[in-house]
């Protein structure tokens, strides 16, 4: 075992450097293996032989399938190394057994009872048993409900996480089906959380030696990220519904501009009299000018459907540009919906550092986005693409369990 | 700044960390409330001139009530009039017996009272401070300003979210701020490892920009590679890049009531029709696949509604469940607050404020097995702890804390 605040006199080089996890995660758990890889830590991911099924998602380079083509792997698996090993097969297991007690973190996303239930006869991969070799192991188990109470067997993908969470029902326009937001947001923010609690338990493991068990639920996490779902209900007794893009009728709202959409906040009442004055200006603010409307809240109360009304015809004669200077300009938090094109050319990302474009001499340049934060003491670029199937087999097995040639191939292919 | 074993003995893994906290509204707040559950102290620097602010002490509404608590549950707070000397001493004392110094202020707030990051490095060597902007402190937009869904727009999510013929819909609330918050949140706990490893402390400029642009997935290495061909379009409910069908929200009995469907595999597919009794129009060989399940979406959705709209989103979810097949309800704030899987893991909890009364929060959406963290009350009342901060950590003196009191300082 490694416990960097008792062994390590050198200097880390990134903020995870010095610890290993074991990546048996899937589409629920792939960004927060990403997260700690790209923090450093070093992430063996672990693929039956012939290559884990997320290969196999797209979007594709060229829109053709094949191996190496996948965006969606070589995105979620940036600085992780990889293994394969059939985990089904009982040396196996105690291979993946071996590898787990050499970690400090395993990180995966099965059914819940799975974990124990592999490799009979040599100890089982679940918590108890390795903990019981290896106190010091953190290990993560995402799921969909969590390991207890009466939903812990349901299934779940992106879509029913985000439904049950209570993000879906909000999500959308109110004479519409609810929606998702864009994305697997549900599994990540399962990622997100999970990570958190990683790096909580890192911590308390420096502090005294001890691993432990996580149990993270994508249901609860997506409940804990709604923002107003559950404190409307519980403080008001109504449920949130669908507002379409205004937000709850709120002071926050995109419109339709001539160009698009952009995000008009009138947060502070000089933001709502500034509003208000340029639609006069233009001869399109109606009775707005009124003391009435003087609240800068007013949009939340008996008037919102007529100051939307007069809003939204006024936006109609603005670009998505002439919107956000004039509000930046002026300190308000107005910006333009951007569309897809548009983020890869954003200059204040390229500014930051944030995207990273791999050059390949004979295969396509390839622009990654960064990550969520940077930390002063550490440069993080991408240091390695996402490896291709047992990329690492040899010197993973053989390198940290002595494994020999013969066993590698035996167990790997 | 006690590391001491015995501290983390007892269930929770940041007891001895302090965090002075001058975060507002909801980033900064959610991101020191994950820290306070694991019994970090964090003292929420506040002020009567921000009072009714989203999450501030005195949010004017029911739901803004609710916000205050969720966001900053099991904090102290104190009020410092930044506008003068004293309260500006007070802060930069209180910095000096810090582990963290948080805050979300535009890039000139800090700069302004003499505690940017240098600064406070001068007086504490091993702060480490985390800095929550829009668009991070360094940069073209360093001092444009942004609110959660102004990130949402320029990010792409606004206008990806929704249904492909009509206007986008954008996240429903602001998701960019939950993301900050859990990113600032994980940039703190990295910085307090390298602490521990190091006895250095860093600056933590997150920019709320980039930890929302870094879930965009592969969009930006798919417009980078693919050009003009990307998938750069609203999908609705369904994945973007493919992947199964049925795949959406489908209504059901009731008066706004839906249940989200997903059907990956054969295996699902047979499950499902079975449970609608095998219905004629599911012998169509258009659906016999799953490629062609997925290009006969459309039609698909039609017909599976046909038999969802005569059942109750909880029978269908159950039954469905009970044959294997991804189902679940599209739960409203009322479903959620009777859920039995969150009742019985206990996720809403309780908790007293200061004037004794209950109120709801969540919990931490994890489980960790030796350090559960705890939140045992409400967010306090404005300046509820002025006598401990003062008196017992800074160890002010009466006549101090009483000229302080007259110069204005706690106003």
């Amino acid at each position: 075992m490694n416990i960097p605040g008792e062994i390590s006199n050198t200097e880390p080089s990134l903020p995870l450097s010095g610890y290993r996890a074991l990546d048996l995660a899937g589409p629920m758990g792939v960004y927060c293996g990403k997260l700690m890889a790209d923090m450093g830590a070093d992430v063996i991911k672990v693929e039956p032989p012939g290559g884990d099924p997320m290969r196999d998602v797209g979007p594709f380079i060229g829109g053709q399938p094949g191996p190496g083509r996948s965006l969606y792997w070589l995105h979620f698996n940036t600085n992780k190394r990889s293994i394969t090993l059939d985990i089904s097969t009982p040396e196996g297991a105690a291979t993946l057994r071996k590898l787990a007690l050499a970690s400090d973190v395993l990180l995966e996303t099965g059914p819940p009872g799975y974990m124990d239930s592999l490799g009979p006869g040599y100890g089982g991969l679940g918590y108890e048993s390795l903990a019981a070799e290896s106190p010091e192991l953190v290990y993560a188990s995402i799921t969909p409900f969590g390991q207890t109470g009466p939903y812990r067997d349901y299934k779940a993908s992106d879509l029913v996480g985000f439904a049950m969470g209570g993000y879906m029902y909000v999500t959308g326009w109110p004479d519409a089906p609810p929606n998702k937001l864009w994305g697997s947001q549900a599994y990540h923010t399962a990622s997100n959380r999970a990570y958190i609690a990683i790096l909580l338990a890192l911590y308390h493991r420096m502090m005294t030696g001890q691993g432990q068990y996580i149990d993270v639920s994508m249901h609860e996490a997506v409940a804990a990220t709604t923002e107003h779902v559950n404190t409307t209900y519980n403080y008001t007794g109504e449920s949130a519904v669908r507002c379409g893009f205004r937000h709850g009728g709120q002071f926050v709202a995109t419109w339709r501009c001539k160009d698009g959409y952009a995000s008009i906040t009138t947060n502070t009442r000089a933001a709502w009299d500034d509003l208000r004055a340029w639609m006069e200006r233009d001869g399109m603010a109606g009775d707005l000018m009124d003391a009435q409307y003087n609240d800068h809240f007013v949009l939340r109360g008996e008037h919102s459907a007529h100051i939307e009304e007069l809003v939204q015809a006024w936006a109609l004669l603005h670009t998505r540009q002439e919107i956000t200077e004039f509000g930046q300009s002026n300190h308000h938090p107005w910006g333009p919906a951007a569309t897809a094109d548009e983020i890869l050319g954003n200059e204040q990302l390229w500014g930051r550092g944030y995207f990273t474009e791999v050059v390949s001499p004979d295969g396509p340049s390839l622009v990654y986005p960064g990550d969520p934060y940077r930390l002063s003491e550490f440069p993080l670029p991408v240091r390695r693409a996402a490896p291709a199937p047992g990329e690492d087999n040899v010197e993973v097995l053989s390198g940290i369990l002595g494994l020999s040639a013969a066993d590698v191939e035996r167990l790997s292919v | 700044m006690d590391l001491n074993c015995e501290a983390h003995q007892n269930g929770l893994a940041l007891r001895g960390i302090r965090v002075l906290d001058f975060t507002w509204i909801h980033a900064g707040p959610s991101a020191t409330r994950i820290l306070s559950d694991q019994g970090a102290e964090v003292i929420k620097v506040e002020s009567n001139n921000a009072l009714s602010v989203i999450g501030g002490p005195a949010s004017a509404t029911a739901r803004g009530l609710g916000q205050r608590h969720n966001w900053n549950a099991g904090k102290l707070s104190i009020s410092l009039n930044m506008k003068t000397a004293q309260g500006i001493d007070i802060a930069k004392r209180l910095a000096a017996l810090s582990d963290v110094v948080a805050e979300n202020f535009s890039g000139r707030v800090m700069l302004s009272w003499g505690l940017d990051y240098d600064s406070i490095r001068a007086i504490n060597p091993s702060i480490i401070m985390l800095s929550m902007s829009g668009f991070g402190r360094t940069g073209p937009w360093r001092d444009r300003v942004s609110y959660g869904q102004t990130l949402q727009a320029w990010s792409g999510f606004t206008q990806l979210t929704g249904f492909p013929d009509t206007d986008p819909s954008g996240p429903a609330s602001a998701y960019s701020d939950a993301v900050g918050g859990m990113a600032g949140a994980q940039a703190v706990l990295l910085a307090l490892m390298h602490r521990a490893r190091t006895g250095r402390g860093q600056w933590l400029d997150v920019s709320q920009f980039e930890s929302l642009s870094s879930l965009l997935e592969t969009l930006v290495l798919d417009m980078s590679v693919n050009g003009a061909d990307a998938v750069s379009t609203r999908t609705g409910n369904r994945p973007p890049h493919g992947g199964g069908a049925p795949h959406g929200a489908y209504r059901c009995r009731g008066e706004d009531r839906w249940v989200a469907i997903t059907v990956f595999t054969d295996e699902e597919w047979d499950a499902l029709v079975e449970l609608m009794g095998n219905p004629q129009w599911a012998d169509d060989p258009r659906f016999a696949t799953a490629q062609g399940r997925e290009r006969n979406a459309d039609a698909l959705d039609a017909l599976v509604e046909s038999w969802t709209i005569e059942h109750a989103a909880e029978e269908l979810m159950g039954r469905l469940q009970a044959k294997g097949v991804a189902a679940g309800v599209v739960q409203t704030g009322e479903d959620l607050s009777r859920d039995p899987q969150l009742k019985e893991r206990g996720f809403f909890r309780r908790v007293p404020d200061h004037q004794g009364e209950h109120r709801t929060i969540e919990s931490a959406p994890y489980k960790l097995s030796r350090t559960p963290g705890s939140v045992t009350r409400g967010a306090p009342a404005f300046a509820a702890d002025m006598t401990y901060v003062l008196r017992e950590l800074l160890g002010m003196p009466d006549e101090e804390v009483e000229d302080c009191a007259i110069a204005g300082a706690f106003d």
